[in-house]
């Protein structure tokens, strides 16, 4: 019990930790959790089975999270002034598979992103599931993935990762 | 008793508020101008329904709006299209509260009318209660109401909530040859709707996103933020060696120079319509499927399949309900709901009998450019937002597009030409506006 205990608060704390990075707007140090083929996927229907066959609201390998992520920091990113202050709230964590041999993690979770932008605040909710993996003792995201509830509904412009 | 606040309405002088070459701030802002276009241009001009592989089967059905008219496009057994009003021909409730299906029969959800996907009434609980009241249940008023006209351009359907007007063909006019090439460039002839829709809201306006599809002089202010990025990005991270993948082929040309898209040129027609390209677009330079091209040769022939692949539109807009990029085969439909509130749908069509890599680039482009979450479409958006602020200023009350006025080219038949710099198209939609708002009143 103890070792799971011990898996489900490490993963846990890994996805506060990457929740919080968003936040802090330190997204080099986010990206950097991700392996060099790490995917960052958030479907437009519910149920998507794959990021080929339907659109999605955001499928970014690594080259284009650091094409989004050079973005922000462009002064002439005009949808990002003022830029959006964001809380992520990530919660339910279940660890629903792990293989010890391959270090392979699957976690299910719920988050909720509260987004404040010119006078206007929003909110973003669903399900998370990350595909992680524990490499030399650290994790590394293989996959994110990020089922908003509304994700097929009318959806107003969004600029940062749920 | 007498009302507590006099209400009296307030006339409009539409013919004073457009000009040749300038429009007047309040045509985006003023509601009473919305409700007005809901009747005069909505309510008249052909609008897109959907596409007939919407509702291959018979008993689909796919649910969406005219203006602000919940609509059926429905396929009947005997496989007919038809576009209905979503209303029970009873009290009025909406009849199907899903967007898509498929349904033997469409059953009323508060007294159970049950009707046909052609919208005739199939039945009644206790029927007999009508036996020997006005009540006719063979009369017309018994089944769904049809909408007064309907057609189709090669799978692409239209409807008009008038029943008068030019027909779809005649009303399309030069714009019809960009849903032709898109069909051409299928090696089977017909194009299906595949890989889902996204629905992007817009808080804005509908004409900002109908008039900034042909506007070639914001690319490269708007977009620089994304493309110059993408550029700068592809060089430091990729092998110049190395083929340059397909999302840095989508973005880059956003910020191709003011030259490029000069040279793409303006294409505008009667009733609004226009394209960007013709020879040339920022789509011309994806990399070749060699699969592609082989099956394109054996369905056409080389000669054929050269002068389908040398047709190269960007934007090409059915004024005032809809856009394709023929070259890469998406669409987006215009949903207006209110003066400052518009919902853009971004559809993605599989050419039938092309490889599967041509639906995946299709939709790779609508992930990349039209989604709500991208790099490309929130600055856009940010514009038109910008737009619809700025515009409630008083102080400068008219908005110019005077850009190369009178230089337009006539090639006859309502077609006219400029360089892609020019505000022709903006002109075009304006005179197709003025019309539909002035005729539409007598």
């Amino acid at each position: 019990m103890s070792a799971e205990l011990a898996l489900h608060h490490r993963v846990s704390q890994f996805l506060f930790r990457e929740a919080r990075l968003l936040d802090e707007r330190r997204f080099e140090e986010w990206n950097a959790l991700y392996l060099d083929d790490g995917e960052y996927w958030a479907p437009a229907t519910p149920g998507q089975t794959d990021p080929f066959n339907h659109v999605s609201l955001i499928y970014e390998n690594q080259l284009l999270r650091k094409v989004r992520i050079a973005r922000f920091s462009s002064p002439v990113a005009y949808s990002l002034q003022p830029f959006p202050r964001t809380a992520h709230l990530v919660s339910n964590v279940m660890i629903d598979r792990h293989d010890p041999a391959t270090g392979d993690i699957k976690v299910n979770s719920r988050f909720l992103m509260i987004e404040y932008r010119r006078d206007e605040q929003r909110f973003y909710g669903g399900a998370y599931e990350h595909d992680l993996v524990e490499k030399d003792g650290a994790l590394r995201i293989r996959r994110k993935k990020a089922d908003l509830v509304n994700c097929e509904g009318p959806l107003q412009s969004s600029r940062v990762y749920f | 008793m007498a009302a507590l606040v006099e209400t009296k309405p307030r006339a409009i002088d539409i013919g004073a508020l457009v000009e040749p070459d300038r429009v007047h701030r309040s045509l985006y802002t003023d509601p009473a101008i919305f409700d007005l276009e809901m009747q005069r241009i909505w309510g008249r001009a052909w609008i897109f329904i959907g596409h007939e592989s919407q509702v291959a089967e018979p008993g689909q059905y796919y649910s969406t709006m005219i203006g602000r008219q919940s609509v059926l496009l429905t396929r009947d057994a005997d496989r007919r299209v038809h576009v209905l009003f979503n209303r029970c021909a009873h009290k009025g409730a909406q009849l199907v509260g899903d967007r898509c299906g498929k349904a033997k029969e469409l059953r009323c959800a508060y007294h159970g009318w049950r009707f046909d996907l052609d919208g005739g009434l199939l039945g009644i609980p206790l029927e007999q209660g009508y036996d020997g009241t006005r009540f006719d249940r063979t009369s017309p008023e018994a089944n769904l109401a049809p909408v007064p006209r309907v057609a189709s351009y090669r799978g692409f359907v239209f409807a008009s909530l008038s029943a008068d007007g030019p027909d779809l063909q005649n009303w399309l006019g030069g714009v019809a040859s960009s849903i032709d090439n898109m069909v051409d460039r299928a090696p089977e002839h017909e194009l299906e709707i595949a890989g889902g829709v996204m629905r992007y809201e817009h808080d804005c306006n509908w004409k900002f996103f109908i008039e900034n599809l042909n506007d070639m002089m914001h690319p490269m202010v708007v977009h620089q933020s994304s493309s110059l990025t993408a550029r700068l990005i592809a060089k430091k991270e990729l092998d110049p060696a190395a083929p340059t993948p397909a999302a840095i082929e989508i973005i880059s040309p956003f910020t191709e120079s003011y030259a490029f898209f000069d040279e793409m040129g303006l294409h505008c027609f009667d009733n609004g319509h226009s394209y960007s390209g013709g020879k040339t677009s920022i789509h011309a330079k994806y990399s070749d499927i060699p699969e592609y091209n082989a099956l394109m040769e054996k369905a056409y022939g080389k000669e054929r399949f050269a002068e389908i692949m040398s047709v190269n539109r960007h934007n090409t807009v059915f004024y005032p309900s809809a856009t394709i990029k023929g070259a890469i085969q998406t669409m987006r439909v215009v949903k207006p709901v209110a003066v400052d509130r518009t919902v853009i749908e971004s559809w993605t069509f599989r050419l039938k009998g092309a490889p599967e890599e041509l639906l995946r680039r299709s939709i790779l482009y609508c992930n990349l450019i039209n989604s709500s979450a991208n790099l490309v479409g929130p600055d856009d958006q940010e514009s038109y937002r910008r737009q619809q602020v700025g515009l409630e200023t008083q102080g400068l009350d008219w908005i110019a597009m005077h850009r190369d006025f009178g230089r337009d080219e006539d090639l006859g038949g309502g077609h006219t030409y400029a360089k892609g710099s020019s505000d022709l198209s903006f002109r075009n939609q304006w005179r197709a506006w003025k019309r539909y708002m002035i005729e539409g009143a007598r």
